[in-house]
């Protein structure tokens, strides 16, 4: 990957027989130090979990626990996903967690009109692509900030998701129930765990998501516009900055569209009042995952592996026997610990 | 605003120069816009442009509109100014929380609630709150040199659950009558919200305009570094400006929820942060740092809570309220966008095209 090449060769220590394991570290790239973090919190997590909630008859890390933390947060993976291509630019979407709900809302009442199962998932996931391509063109062609295009859009989505509904509508179609309640189970009794179709969907955006930003011109572009040199780099390398931009919006608004359906089969309805701060708990988890908020730097794989974090830290909780309110606070520690340990690295990379 | 363009449209008369500038001055589409909603209103609905006085204090529709600016007004001043450092403060509406609800659990363990001296301690609690936030935003931000967004994201992450740790997960409602009339009061015939922020936006404009505060903080916007290198202590400027709009919010949310006299940590201030920025955009500062506009910020606060009412007085249903924010936010933006005025001035200069150019600067 890009960040090797400029990496210089490690001095050559005098006597390497002597030299301290964590040493080794320091001939690590030092791009994958923040995801180090993560997988490091992570391990400590599962450590912590494993020794306070097991009992005799069951461990607590398990393919239950894992099965579990997917299916409660496939849709936000799917967010995260897409958020990450918008920092990696060096920009930002808070649109998304009013699409989750004008989506939701959107296919309760398509369904309502009697359209059939495929037609409704497709304009579903269009809506998030057309609210994407709405802020990727404000951004690019009228040259406002992402912050504040996305914002509008955020209010646009919001709006508009009022005006399909301001109750909760209930989704009845059984093509969609079907769809919501199929799983593949393993094991039996305690050891029961399952893949679900919202786990199956959330994995192939991640999977598609890191080929295209690792193995494409297009991820290249990508890194190349979250080097804040304006685009100008992307630009000599031949490759096409304004495009990209506007590209990197779209995919994020898709991902908010299939993050809606993906939430409305979670919760079988759609409510005008969902997502409000789902689009914190994205960005959160991609900054937890690893990515520099001023772009240029993180890996889709890390987010998600923030993600993951991001869902065990409600586990834990709950588990614990805190009030919900209780996540917030320590989500915000997280945040803190992350954003400082980004801070030191990069310091020190100078 | 008044960017020289590459290539200047040839002189047609001092007129059309004059209306340019006039185009051109970053609060003149947010104007228009307050106008022509104010007058679709009047229209609408006739009785909304009168004032009227009633027990020597002022009342009507535009009256209500002032009050509702106050708390958007209070906000914009604080993140205008750490907008102005290249910053952004996403933490207040959990400031405005987490300070209402200090204040509230503290008159509610009070004996008497009622008494302006347990009024004046809870007030000074509030306040107190926006400065520890904001000297933590400061900190990350001036010291560790963590990006504004994040820095202060993290708050607003944690602030609400911090505000309801405070509140043990309940609604506290206290009675405290001169409490609650810091937001529904009158001061000389005018609504209290009103007129703090009023003195607010007057102390903060003469600290800024009359003091060399307000080149430091555009300087640290247009290049942190430089100015450092210059002479100008960002640091310890950065880190005022934090605490300043921490203050600010602090104080927004105790008028803000003064008058229902209840802390609902889950709700009070929410999104409120978005539309600050929303007032600071629509009143003419860019995002990027560097220069802002105070004066605009009032006209940013009204337009927004004119837009509010207008819903209502055009039988909207209220919950499509940000879809006008939206039209808004984006008409305005996009007419004060860089293309549409560069498209512009290509079509004048093509129109001009016949005439012989004289001079060309």
């Amino acid at each position: 990957m890009t960040g090797q090449l400029t990496q210089a060769p490690a001095p050559a220590p005098a006597t390497p027989a002597r030299r301290p394991w964590w040493r080794a570290l320091g001939n690590l790239d030092r791009r994958f130090l923040p995801v180090l973090g993560t997988l490091l919190t992570l391990a400590l997590m599962l450590g912590v979990g494993q020794s306070r909630y097991s009992t005799s008859r069951s461990d607590f890390i398990s393919m239950k626990l894992f099965s579990n933390l997917m299916v409660d947060n496939s849709y936000l993976l799917v967010l995260a996903v897409g958020m990450t291509f918008v920092i990696l630019t060096g920009g930002i979407d808070l649109s998304v967690g009013a699409v989750v709900a004008l989506v939701g809302l959107a296919v309760a009442r398509l369904f309502q009109v009697g359209l059939p199962l495929p037609v409704v998932l497709v304009v579903g996931v269009l809506i998030g692509t057309v609210c994407g391509l709405l802020i990727g063109v404000l951004v690019q062609v009228f040259d406002i900030q992402p912050f504040i295009a996305s914002l509008a859009v955020m209010f646009l989505a919001r709006g508009l998701a009022n005006v399909v509904s301001t109750n909760s509508l209930a989704i009845k179609d059984e093509g969609f129930a079907s769809l919501a309640s199929w799983s593949i189970t393993f094991g039996e009794g305690r050891s029961l765990w399952r893949i679900n179709a919202s786990m199956l969907i959330a994995v192939a955006v991640l999977l598609v998501a890191v080929y295209l930003l690792h193995y494409t011109r297009f991820g290249r572009s990508v890194y190349g516009l979250g080097s804040s040199d304006r685009g100008v780099a992307v630009s000599l390398m031949g490759l096409r900055p304004a495009r990209t931009r506007i590209w990197v919006y779209v995919i994020s608004g898709t991902c908010a569209g299939i993050a809606g359906i993906l939430f409305a089969l979670y919760t079988k309805s759609g409510y005008n009042l969902t997502g409000i701060g789902m689009e914190l708990d994205a960005i959160a988890a991609v900054v937890i995952g690893g990515t520099l908020l001023s772009g240029g730097v993180g890996f889709v794989l890390g987010t998600g592996a923030g993600v993951l974090v991001y869902g065990l830290i409600q586990v834990l909780i709950a588990r614990e026997g805190l009030d919900s309110w209780w996540t917030r606070v320590f989500i915000g520690a997280v945040l803190l610990a992350f954003v400082i340990l980004q801070r030191v690295i990069v310091t020190r990379r100078r | 605003m008044s960017t020289p363009t590459a290539t200047p449209p040839p002189t047609r008369g001092l007129s059309v120069q004059a209306l340019r500038r006039v185009t051109d001055h970053g609060i003149f589409w947010p104007v228009v816009a307050l106008l022509v909603l104010l007058l679709a209103c009047g229209l609408k609905s006739p009785g909304f442009l009168d004032v009227t006085l009633r027990d020597g204090h002022l009342f009507g529709q535009l009256i209500d509109l002032l009050r509702n600016s106050a708390t958007p007004l209070l906000l914009a001043l604080g993140m205008c100014l750490v907008i102005a450092t290249g910053g952004i403060d996403l933490s207040v509406g959990a400031v405005m929380a987490i300070a209402l609800a200090v204040s509230l659990t503290y008159l509610d363990g009070s004996p008497d609630p009622g008494s302006a001296a347990t009024v004046a301690v809870a007030v000074a609690l509030g306040l107190v709150v926006g400065v520890v936030v904001g000297a933590f935003n400061g900190f990350m931000v001036a010291a560790l040199g963590i990006q504004p967004f994040i820095a202060t994201m993290i708050l607003m992450v944690a602030g609400r659950g911090i505000a309801m740790l405070i509140t043990q997960g309940q609604i506290t409602t206290v009675t405290s009558p001169p409490f609650k009339s810091i937001g529904s009061g009158f001061v000389l015939g005018v609504p209290t919200p009103v007129v703090i922020a009023a003195v607010v936006f007057v102390l903060v404009t003469l600290l800024v305009r009359r003091t060399a505060l307000g080149m430091f903080l555009e300087s640290i916007g247009i290049n942190g570094e430089a100015s450092r290198l210059a002479g100008v202590r960002a640091r310890t400027t950065t880190w005022s400006v934090y605490v300043i709009a921490g203050v600010l919010a602090a104080l927004a949310g105790l008028v803000y929820g003064a008058p229902t006299m209840a802390a609902d940590a889950n709700n009070i201030g929410l999104l409120k942060e978005l539309d600050a920025i929303m007032v600071v955009v629509l009143g003419g500062t860019k995002l990027d740092g560097g220069r802002f506009n105070l004066g605009g910020l009032i006209a940013g606060a009204l337009l927004l809570s004119t837009l509010e009412r207008a819903v209502i007085i055009f039988e909207l249903p209220s919950q499509t309220t940000p879809l006008f924010k939206a039209v808004v936010l984006i008409a305005v933006c996009v007419a004060a966008s860089p293309f549409l005025r560069s498209r512009l001035d290509a079509r004048r200069l093509r129109a001009a095209q016949p005439r012989p150019v004289e001079v060309v600067r």
